[in-house]
């Protein structure tokens, strides 16, 4: 059984699903980072305008474009807006 | 030469940030510390911010800070301290620091480095805030009465 992605929850999108961390399915080649972001915003609506508003990180790094896959086991996490300082 | 780069859910110290940008050859250090500010906040006051980090690409961005103040300003060195966790108004949230040759070159590295870490460095903060209190009823001596 494929491993799923493990998405990380910050701030405001942590607030919105109310928790820091959920795991989610995806099929075994992966699907593209933008089609992700809105399966989660249509399970959790409360999402929606933080994932409008965020960077999306794979693996720790930025998603440098919508179509970027991702695959099962992969780090996941939504950034909404910085407020470091 | 090298930053020096710092996510620590302990006290920040300046006069250690200070230590960090020493060296003989190095006539110009700024260090700038932002402080969490014990502000209004709705009906009540700030008493504390929380601070959660993404900290292996904070820690990347950091020092990708590092690399282009020294780069862009030939800083010779770089402090980038912030605090995670609870902070207390008061309290040291943020040290940043540059030390080159001269002056004008750190100002404006630690200029840079205080807004390139607010824009791009993944640190999030949340207000703990307290209600105001209303003022404390004085308290009766035992066995008075009322008289009312």
């Amino acid at each position: 059984m494929a491993r799923p992605v493990r998405i990380l929850l910050f701030a405001t999108a942590r607030a919105a699903v109310g928790r820091p961390e959920i795991e989610w399915t995806v099929p075994a080649d992966g699907m593209p980072a933008r089609a992700l972001a809105a399966d989660l915003a249509k399970a959790y609506p409360r999402l929606a305008p933080t994932l409008r508003a965020s960077r999306l990180v794979r693996n720790g790094r930025p998603i440098g474009r919508p179509s970027e896959r991702v695959r099962p086991g992969d780090e996941f996490a939504i950034h909404p807006p910085y407020g470091g300082g | 030469m090298s930053g020096s780069i710092r996510l620590s859910r302990r006290a920040l110290s300046f006069p250690a940030a200070a230590r960090a940008l020493a060296g003989a050859e190095l006539g110009g250090v700024v260090l700038f510390a932002g402080r969490v500010r014990g502000e209004r906040s709705g009906p009540g006051r700030v008493v504390a911010l929380d601070y959660e980090v993404h900290e292996p690409p904070a820690l990347r961005a950091l020092r990708e800070l590092d690399r282009s103040a020294r780069h862009r300003f030939g800083v010779a060195r770089t402090v980038l301290w912030h605090r995670v966790g609870r902070v207390r108004a008061g309290e040291i949230a943020v040290i940043v620091g540059a030390a080159a040759g001269h002056r004008a070159p750190a100002f404006a590295a630690a200029r840079f480095l205080i807004d390139e870490l607010k824009r791009t460095v993944p640190i999030w903060k949340t207000e703990r805030a307290r209600s105001a209190r209303r003022p404390r009823r004085r308290r009766r001596p035992r066995g008075a009465r009322s008289s009312g």
